[in-house]
């Protein structure tokens, strides 16, 4: 199923925290209602991001999906700015 | 982009350094900063009074003042994360705040991983070197006399033994485990690989008890008074069924009169091992009645010290992590040892089960051959602390 989406964020190889904190910088400069796709290789991103999601005021997690990339795994995650 | 750049030198804590604060500094107090899901899975557990607080890395993204106002005031925080990163960047963060903090280096795994080495008896007979993974709250053993090297209970990183044998110049000459293990992948096949050394279990543990199969991996099966030789050392494989019905004891004597007992998952310093694991809690508990009251009796007198796989707690191990026990002390701490009828026990025994851990079913499967994982496969199977006793 695809999502639509305003921009990407690639914070592939990047480990936690850098995920999370890039795209919390990138979803700060979109407008409100814009989505953020985010394509990371740290697994840990999936629970963290689930976390934040419901911590952040102005964030929220659409979805989450997983791919293959030259046979390292992909955690894909949507974030919708809310505010 | 620019990511935060760092400018302060933040203190990293090595794994043996946090199992040394954790033995000795009360004052210790620790900031988790993963999800709230990790945590509750596992964490760094130290003696009955350690401070922990769990705050998540994003809290103090979203809400820098309000994630310091919960941290002790004046006191040096110990961050700690997965792997290492958010540790630091929090360690960091806190550190240009004014609050004094470090974190721990490679994160919980390197302290998943991390083993201590130390002789716990040294006798002109010879040598008992305590190899433990605190984390995990593992423990095994390499008994050294004249020359001649065994291990009990190897666990899964095999470098540690190979090293505690070649240092005594000794020849490794069998690899025991106590049973087949659910909680941790035993060492001991792949140590047989490399040394040529023969791999013993008992024969009932070779049967993986939820599956029906048989092992695939090579062993040499244990009866129960068989008598084995280290240098100057006497060790009798004695049967202690229950928690496994291959389950035995060691009992080790040297020429000075003294003796041990290796109960593996038998008894515990304050507990004893489930009688669960294998899906017949109820069929196995008169057989672990019958191993306790009966059989161990036989194989100890007061002074005897008691050497189990695992403990439970930090405590357990006294001041310097000694995690041993002689026998008449030990009846008087170890509850679960106190007199009880066989209804008794059976209401103690099945009123005390912890949880019983889905990956426990496949470790066994690794453990006798019947599964391969890889490395990454390998850590993610033994995260956490190992539930191999009764809840006390």
């Amino acid at each position: 199923m695809d999502t639509a989406y305003d921009q990407t964020l690639d914070v592939k190889g990047a480990k936690c925290p850098l995920p999370l904190v890039k795209s919390r910088k990138a979803i700060g400069e979109l407008a409100v209602g814009q989505v953020l796709r985010v394509v990371a290789t740290d697994r840990g991103s999936v629970a963290d991001f689930q976390g934040w999601a419901k911590t952040a005021k102005n964030v929220e997690l659409i979805s989450q999906e997983t791919g293959q990339e030259a046979g390292q795994d992909l955690y894909i995650h949507y974030l919708r700015r809310t505010s | 982009m620019t990511i935060t750049e760092t400018t302060i030198a933040v203190p990293a804590l090595q794994a043996a350094e946090l199992y040394e604060r954790l033995l000795h500094d009360p004052t210790l107090f620790i900031l988790d900063v993963r999800n709230p899901d990790d945590f509750r899975r596992w964490r760094v557990e130290g003696r009955a009074g350690l401070e922990s607080l769990n705050i998540p890395y994003y809290e103090f993204l979203e809400d820098e003042d309000g994630a310091i106002a919960r941290l002790p005031r004046g006191r040096e925080v110990l961050v700690v994360c997965a792997k290492e990163g958010s540790s630091q960047y929090i360690a960091e963060l806190l550190q240009q705040r004014g609050n004094k903090a470090a974190y721990l280096q490679g994160g919980i795994m390197s302290w998943g991983n991390y083993y201590h080495v130390r002789p716990i008896v040294t006798t002109a007979d010879g040598q008992l070197v305590q190899v433990a993974r605190p984390a995990r709250g593992d423990v095994s053993f390499v008994i050294i006399s004249a020359g001649q090297a065994t291990i009990i209970d190897p666990l899964r990183h095999t470098s540690h033994y190979l090293e505690i044998v070649r240092e005594a110049g000794a020849t490794l000459t069998a690899i025991f485990d106590t049973h087949v293990h659910a909680d941790h992948i035993s060492g001991g096949p792949a140590l047989a690989q490399a040394t040529g050394a023969p791999y013993y279990v008992h024969a009932y543990d070779a049967i993986h008890p939820i599956d029906m199969l048989p092992a695939r991996i090579a062993y040499t099966t244990l009866e129960d008074g068989q008598v084995f030789r280290i240098g100057q050392l006497t060790l009798t494989a004695l049967w202690f069924p229950g928690h496994t019905l291959g389950q035995m004891n060691f009992r080790l004597t040297a020429p000075d009169g003294a003796s041990y007992l290796f109960t593996g998952d038998g008894i515990f310093l304050r507990s004893f091992g489930r009688p669960d694991l294998g899906g017949k809690g109820e069929t196995w508990t008169p057989l672990l009645y019958e191993s306790i009251y009966q059989r161990l009796p036989r194989y100890v007198d007061d002074t005897t010290l008691i050497l189990p796989a695992h403990f439970s707690d930090l405590d357990e191990g006294g001041a310097d992590g000694r995690f041993a026990m002689p026998y008449s002390a030990l009846l008087q701490t170890n509850d679960g040892l106190a007199p009880r009828t066989l209804a008794q026990f059976t209401t103690y025994v099945l009123g005390n089960l912890p949880v019983f851990p889905p990956q426990y079913v496949e470790i066994k499967r690794v453990n006798i051959g019947l599964a391969t994982p890889d490395e990454a496969q390998a850590d993610e199977l033994e995260l956490g602390k190992n539930i191999c006793a009764l809840s006390h």
